[in-house]
């Protein structure tokens, strides 16, 4: 297994769920069981970059058509693709697109069981302490952070009494989204 | 935007701006000697070296007060962020607008349709009537032409002028030139193809010069004043610490402030009572690349949500606000109600093309109730403003001069503050926004009247403040770090409860003892119904957030200086 990092050319305004969908669809047929978002802040202008866990041979001709950027292996290269290969790689940063265990959380699970069936190691609560059986509502979205090796996923308080997670998939966009 | 460094400071190289001072053609004598001086001083310069920086906005010369203490004040309410069927997520008819501002008690208005190429080219010509018929059908409320600016690498602000000659000129010119919208549209779209994206960090130099370009409006006697306030600052993260001090800095005179408190205040009402079930304020976003880092949801805070319905910068002590106030300089807050379509209003949309008309044209009357996110002008947000008269010009030199409460649902009418040497210094004192002295070592004696609600708010019910914090902190300087978000020595000094009892205006004391350090104060106030243990204002629930009953009053600062 290794990381690589790409820098995608991603369309502007149509939120962040959107633009998942796109690259996890330029993943069709790669092995990748991470699947993370990053931004790299070195130009004069954020871009937003992509890593990757994958395993066995990638065409990675292919998949930097698909992503219509350039895809590096993990290298110590001062690139944005490499620079997001490393942030994956160590965890540092960025938010996770795709995750191991990610398809058992399409439901409401207990804190407990978010952590022991998935790649997330905790659920950190927003102002408010997280007990093992306080359930989270995932609504079919979830998007942990990565911060410092590890792999964390941010709640607030709901409607009804539970938890849910702090990046919904469709926030407001204003006026088309400027 | 995001960025840490600073090398975004420069001028850029400023277009041609039509009907500006910039304008070679525009030949009247004062023009052209004001071109000629300002482009041999350099903008940076100029406010400073005219002298021409307005009484309110401080200089650093203690011993000369600022909105000194006259009496009780005369309120005026309005709000800054209204739009119109000219906007293409708006509906309502110019005229719509007014009167309902009007029945819901507003004075004053500003109309602020977003910013954008087809605002640019289709809508002003056509909503400078609409409002000058506006203000012909209701003489008593001003109705102030404005934009809801896409502010360069940032976020959203109202920018407005009073009614003149040249106030459509200035704002077309302004829009064409420096609205985020325009610049980030590529060139085969009719924007100017400059910038990456409205929000992007290479936008930065364009929204100082942008602000530049209203202050020299002003300083070349084309408009007597020209404000801009930020507008629902923390909702996207994209308005970093640098930028505001880089607006403030580059041209005091004209960005004054911010929303303490967004509009879309309806929107957290729960689905289960009729609500739209979204996030108060439409507060309901994560970090994107545009974001500013050190804006990030952590296990103790979301910068993202609202807090008792106000922006995260504003509601939490010693935060962003906070750190901007303790440099001693100006930066005010207001609420205003964003209203784009209202909960429970019959309307929706027309069906014109705005892309292509700039307007949706007419508003259709659907006969039943939609389900929406706002309040109309004047229903539950207001900013009350501090002016000798109803006029134009008056409101917005008390909004320039930071004599402003933002109040939600009507928790209280009015305030007034004094804050006066008790000892060597100024004895008369100063009133909110104001700025004061005393001699070190002396006291200072703040006094507070509240107006509590003579009437039952749009809710029918009759608010009542149950505390009012009186909040203080050190003036430390200039910030060092441009990016600071954090002023760790300001805090409650002391909360005073409101008699349950209470009827009419309340007053309290409180004196700062042998005074030592300039520092300033400011009040806020709660129906006291959702406070964390320590009485600060709570992270708003997505789809949880009864706005009635979470009721909040923040009034701007006052500065003391120590001579």
């Amino acid at each position: 297994m290794t990381w690589l990092g790409a820098v995608p050319a991603l369309p502007g305004e149509h939120g962040a769920a959107h633009v998942d969908s796109l690259l996890l669809a330029a993943f069709d047929g790669v092995a990748a069981d991470f699947v993370c978002t990053h931004v790299d802040r070195v130009g004069p202008v954020a871009v937003t970059t992509v890593s990757a866990r994958v395993d066995g041979e990638v065409d990675l001709a292919r998949l930097a058509r698909a992503l219509g950027g350039p895809v590096a292996l993990l290298d110590d290269s001062d690139t944005p693709e490499a620079r997001a290969a490393r942030a994956g790689r160590d965890l540092a940063d960025g938010r996770c697109v795709r995750f191991p265990g990610q398809s058992a959380l399409t439901g409401t699970h207990t804190a407990a069981e978010v952590v022991a069936v998935s790649a997330i190691d905790r659920v950190v609560g927003i102002g408010v302490a997280v007990t093992p059986t306080d359930r989270v509502e995932t609504l079919g979205f979830v998007r942990p952070v990565c911060r410092d090796g590890e792999v964390l996923l941010l709640v607030e308080p709901a409607v009804g009494g539970v938890l849910r997670p702090a990046e919904a998939e469709s926030p407001h966009q204003c006026c088309g989204g400027h | 935007m995001s960025h840490h460094h600073h090398d975004h400071t420069h001028e850029h190289a400023h277009e041609e701006v039509e009907g500006s001072w910039r304008d070679a053609q525009d030949d009247r004598p004062l023009s052209v000697a004001r071109r000629r001086f300002l482009a041999g001083l350099g903008a940076a310069g100029v406010a400073t070296t005219l002298g021409a920086l307005p009484a309110h906005a401080h200089g650093d010369r203690p011993g000369t007060p600022v909105n000194p203490w006259g009496g009780r004040a005369r309120w005026f309410a309005g709000d800054h962020h209204i739009h119109t069927k000219y906007s293409s997520d708006g509906q309502y008819e110019v005229a719509q607008q007014v009167a309902k501002a009007r029945e819901h008690g507003l004075d004053w208005v500003v109309i602020t349709d977003h910013g954008g190429v087809a605002h640019e080219k289709f809508s002003i010509g056509q909503v400078a009537p609409d409002i000058e018929q506006a203000r012909k059908a209701h003489r008593d409320v001003l109705v102030y032409q404005g934009l809801e600016w896409n502010i360069p690498g940032a976020e959203h602000a109202t920018v407005f002028l009073p009614p003149g000659r040249s106030t459509v000129d200035i704002l077309r010119a302004f829009e064409a030139a420096y609205d985020g919208g325009v610049l980030s549209t590529p060139v085969a779209g009719g924007g100017k193809g400059l910038i990456t994206r409205s929000t992007s960090a290479d936008g930065e130099p364009y929204a100082l010069a942008a602000l530049r370009f209203l202050e020299a409006q002003v300083l070349s006697g084309r408009t007597e004043i020209a404000l801009m306030f930020a507008n629902h600052p923390s909702r996207r993260g994209v308005d970093s610490p640098h930028e505001f001090r880089g607006w403030r800095d580059a041209a005091p005179g004209v960005a004054v402030g911010m929303e303490g408190a967004p509009g879309h205040q309806a929107a957290g009402i729960p689905a289960a009572n009729g609500g739209r079930g979204a996030a108060r304020g439409l507060y309901d976003a994560s970090p994107n690349q545009d974001s500013f880092p050190g804006f990030a949801p952590t296990a103790t805070e979301n910068p993202y949500r609202t807090y008792g319905g106000f922006d995260w910068m504003t509601a939490k002590v010693g935060g962003l606000w906070d750190s901007l106030l303790a440099e001693g300089r100006p930066w005010w807050v207001t609420a205003t109600s964003d209203a784009h379509r209202v909960h429970l209003d019959t309307h929706k949309p027309g069906a014109g093309d705005h892309n292509t008309t700039g307007s949706k044209g007419a508003p259709i009357d659907t006969g039943v109730p939609q389900v929406e996110g706002d309040y109309w002008p004047g229903f539950y947000s207001s900013t009350l403003v501090g002016a000798d008269s109803k006029s134009y010009m008056d409101v917005m030199r008390g909004m320039q001069g930071g004599k402003v409460v933002a109040v939600h649902g009507r928790l209280v009418d009015g305030l007034h503050l004094r804050v006066r040497s008790l000892g060597e210094g100024d004895n008369r004192g100063v009133t909110i926004g104001g700025r004061t002295f005393v001699r070190r070592g002396h006291d200072v004696e703040v006094a507070i009247e509240v107006d509590l609600a003579r009437g039952a708010n749009f809710a029918g019910v009759v608010p009542r403040p149950a505390k009012v914090d009186l909040i203080a902190g050190r003036v430390t300087g200039p910030a060092v770090d441009r990016d600071a978000f954090a002023a760790p020595g300001t805090k409650v000094v002391k909360s005073f409860e409101v008699a349950r009892t209470a009827r009419g205006t309340v007053r309290f004391t409180h004196t700062f003892r042998r005074v030592e350090e300039a520092f300033y104060l400011r009040l806020r106030g709660s129906d006291g119904n959702r406070l964390t243990s320590d009485g600060h204002p709570v992270m708003d629930v997505i789809g949880d957030a009864d706005p009635w009953s979470d009721l909040w009053f923040y009034a701007n600062p006052v500065f003391v200086d120590v001579i």
